[in-house]
């Protein structure tokens, strides 16, 4: 539950509303464009080679994208995904390391993500009256913590045998096979949540929970697979980045579910539950990509990114909510 | 009702009960170590951890009206930074202005934060996610690539070393923080709007309290507060860095949540936010000192937060369910 939303249900359609929500996709395409034609514009080396080379760390965050809008969806939260990508990189390098082959190092990493999302899934569906930032909060704690304990005290661990993480690392032509993994993963993710049974049933419970579940939807088993489903793409993630960093450390995955919740909320996915399409966290997350390469390229110290990236999310949010308070104001005036 | 055992009455009051845990976990731990319960030990814990403390408050309130607030630990560095940018160029020589400036730019972030939420009404976790950005971005910038060291930060410094009455200054100013707020959350107005708002806010806003007006204003003491914890913070450590206290917003809420304020509202005192930091700084200081591995105390504190608010839950059904009971009879 997300607590008090101070939600309300209007009994007649909200129009303007609606148009704005509804748009809200077609102006972040533009904002892509904008973007890159901007970037094109400060940047003599941004172009489609470069941008694809640099993209792999990112790419390897926009995984958790998809399983959190669920999440957000629902209207749960999940701020530990950052340190189940740091334990899944640790656990994979480890086996990599005591000479596991490369299929149960994929393994074992997927595996860690989906016992921790169970966890967290397990705890959330028994302790319904916690709100599951809370519960995440503590997890977050614990998870980066065991990482901590198996790395020791150098805090880092390198791979000594790269051989199959390299395979992850592959290209067909300029694209990083991460890159097709999005691709499919966001046609999958979008397909379950607007034409499957259990994506409509994601958006009835983030709408309202009670009325979901007296209509017989079972509602912990749909909380429970949300759960399962971001550590086992936590798990992927923390493999795709060890294959990029060729090692892991205590600091490895910080701050993903901050970026991972900001890029949903940026394509329009409401954090109150229900609302949100996510082909919009799609687009939204390409266009934080590019604008952070494009910047990054030309220098612009990364501080300055985080300022307008923070500034951009909040804009997201509250520019529809002062153009939807300025029509309701207009039609009460009638 | 009269009848009631004592044993019944301390178990039904949170705090009784969070801080009969507290005492029992000092004594488990002077056991171990005689020394640890010395008043110069003591005196260090309360000293470090008054940041974590005085922020508990600012997160008291916000918790109380059901909202969240992760920018914090950003809020704290780009106050502190920048008195200490200021002591390092000799712009400022003065402590108490010091002091009084990264409050009110505290203030300012809180202000503005507050604002977004309860005008723009967007939802706190993603405003604050926001802000933690913007916030911890213009602290490096004021940084500039340089930070601020013991001996760039002069006479600020030595305000931590100073004592009155055989007591840390910065714990001076975490005594004051708590006894105002203790007196505005049980006897002021504005404490009992923001337990009104918290409980239900619809009813509140009904009854006549300005819930726009109370929500920004607890937002604004959340960031007066960080900013006072910046100058704390820096001149405790006695050096100021772009980066501090990240990751800070969730020791406070740790904090918070252990001494029993519920994250949907309405429910938590000052006593409890006291006890919960306590017990979190009490923790971290005992943990190599009973043996634990410096390695294993994240892991620790983590558990102890999860058993916490599962033991928080679990009493609170059976509370219910005795309550329940006395009804029917």
């Amino acid at each position: 539950m997300a607590g008090k939303s101070g939600r309300t249900i209007a009994n007649t359609i909200d129009k303007p509303w609606k148009k704005v929500i509804l748009s809200w996709e077609g102006v972040l395409v533009l904002l892509f464009i904008a973007i890159n034609i901007l970037c094109i514009a400060i940047s003599p080396v941004y172009n489609a080679t470069n941008l694809l080379r640099e993209s792999p760390k990112y790419l390897a965050e926009m995984l958790l994208l998809f399983p959190m809008a669920y999440l957000l969806l629902l209207g749960e939260i999940d701020i530990s995904v950052g340190s189940i990508v740091c334990l899944a990189a640790t656990m994979a390098c480890m086996a990599s390391n005591a000479g596991v082959p490369f299929f149960g190092v994929v393994c074992i990493a997927i595996i860690t993500g989906l016992a921790c999302g169970a966890f967290n899934g397990f705890i959330t569906i028994k302790f319904r009256e916690l709100p599951t930032m809370i519960i995440t909060l503590g997890t977050q704690i614990v998870f980066r913590g065991i990482a901590e304990i198996a790395l020791g005290s150098g805090g880092s661990i390198s791979l000594t045998d790269s051989s199959g993480f390299k395979l992850l690392n592959g290209k067909i032509g300029i694209f990083p096979y991460s890159f097709f993994l999005i691709i499919i993963c966001a046609i999958v993710f979008t397909v379950i949540a607007d034409r499957r049974n259990y994506g409509r049933k994601l958006y009835a419970i983030g709408s309202n929970a009670k009325t979901a579940f007296y209509s017989g939807i079972k509602v912990k088993q749909t909380i429970l697979i949300a759960f399962i489903v971001i550590g086992v793409f936590a798990g992927l993630s923390g493999l795709f980045l060890t294959s990029t960093a060729y090692g892991a450390n205590t600091t490895t995955g910080k701050n993903f579910e901050m970026d991972a919740i900001a890029m949903a909320v940026f394509g329009g996915v409401s954090n109150m539950g229900g609302k949100g399409k996510l082909y919009g966290a799609f687009v939204s997350a390409f266009t934080i990509m590019c604008l952070r390469i494009g910047l990054g390229q030309i220098n612009v110290n990364s501080q300055v990114i985080l300022i307008i990236l923070g500034l951009l999310l909040i804009c997201a949010v509250l520019l529809p909510n002062i153009a939807g308070m300025i029509s309701a104001k207009k039609r009460t005036a009638k | 009702m009269e009848n009631k055992s004592l044993l019944k009455k301390l178990t039904a009051s949170r705090e009784v009960s969070l801080l009969i845990v507290l005492v029992v976990l000092c004594a488990l731990i002077s056991i171990k170590t005689p020394t640890f319960l010395g008043w110069s030990n003591v005196s260090e814990i309360l000293k470090n951890n008054s940041t974590t403390m005085i922020m508990a408050l600012g997160m008291l309130l916000v918790l109380l009206i059901g909202g969240i607030d992760i920018s914090i630990g950003s809020t704290l560095a780009l106050s502190g930074m920048t008195i200490g940018i200021l002591y390092k160029y000799n712009h400022m020589s003065s402590t108490f202005l010091g002091f009084l400036l990264a409050t009110v730019i505290g203030i300012a972030c809180g202000a503005i934060i507050g604002v977004i939420i309860s005008y723009g009404k967007v939802s706190p976790i993603i405003c604050t996610l926001g802000t933690m950005y913007v916030y911890r971005g213009f602290a490096y910038l004021v940084a500039n690539d340089e930070w601020a060291g013991a001996d760039a930060l002069g006479t600020f410094k030595d305000f931590a070393l100073k004592s009155f009455l055989g007591i840390n200054s910065a714990v001076w100013i975490t005594i004051i923080c708590y006894v105002i707020f203790f007196i505005m959350m049980k006897w002021t107005k504005f404490g009992r709007n923001i337990y009104a708002v918290g409980s239900n806010e619809e009813a509140a806003e009904i009854s006549g309290i300005n819930v726009k007006l109370v929500k920004t204003l607890v937002y604004t003491i959340m960031g007066g507060l960080s900013g006072l914890t910046g100058a704390v913070m820096t001149c405790v450590y006695a050096s100021a860095q772009p980066n501090m206290a990240t990751g800070k917003e969730m020791d406070v809420i740790a904090a918070c949540v252990i001494g029993g304020v519920s994250m949907t509202g309405g429910r938590g005192s000052v006593g409890g936010a006291l006890i919960g930091a306590l017990i979190l700084s009490v923790i971290s200081k005992a943990l190599p000192l009973v043996g634990i591995d410096a390695l294993a105390q994240n892991t620790v504190k983590g558990v102890i937060i999860i058993a916490v608010i599962i033991l928080n839950v679990v009493t609170q059904r059976m509370m219910d369910k005795a309550a329940l009971e006395k009804r029917e009879m």
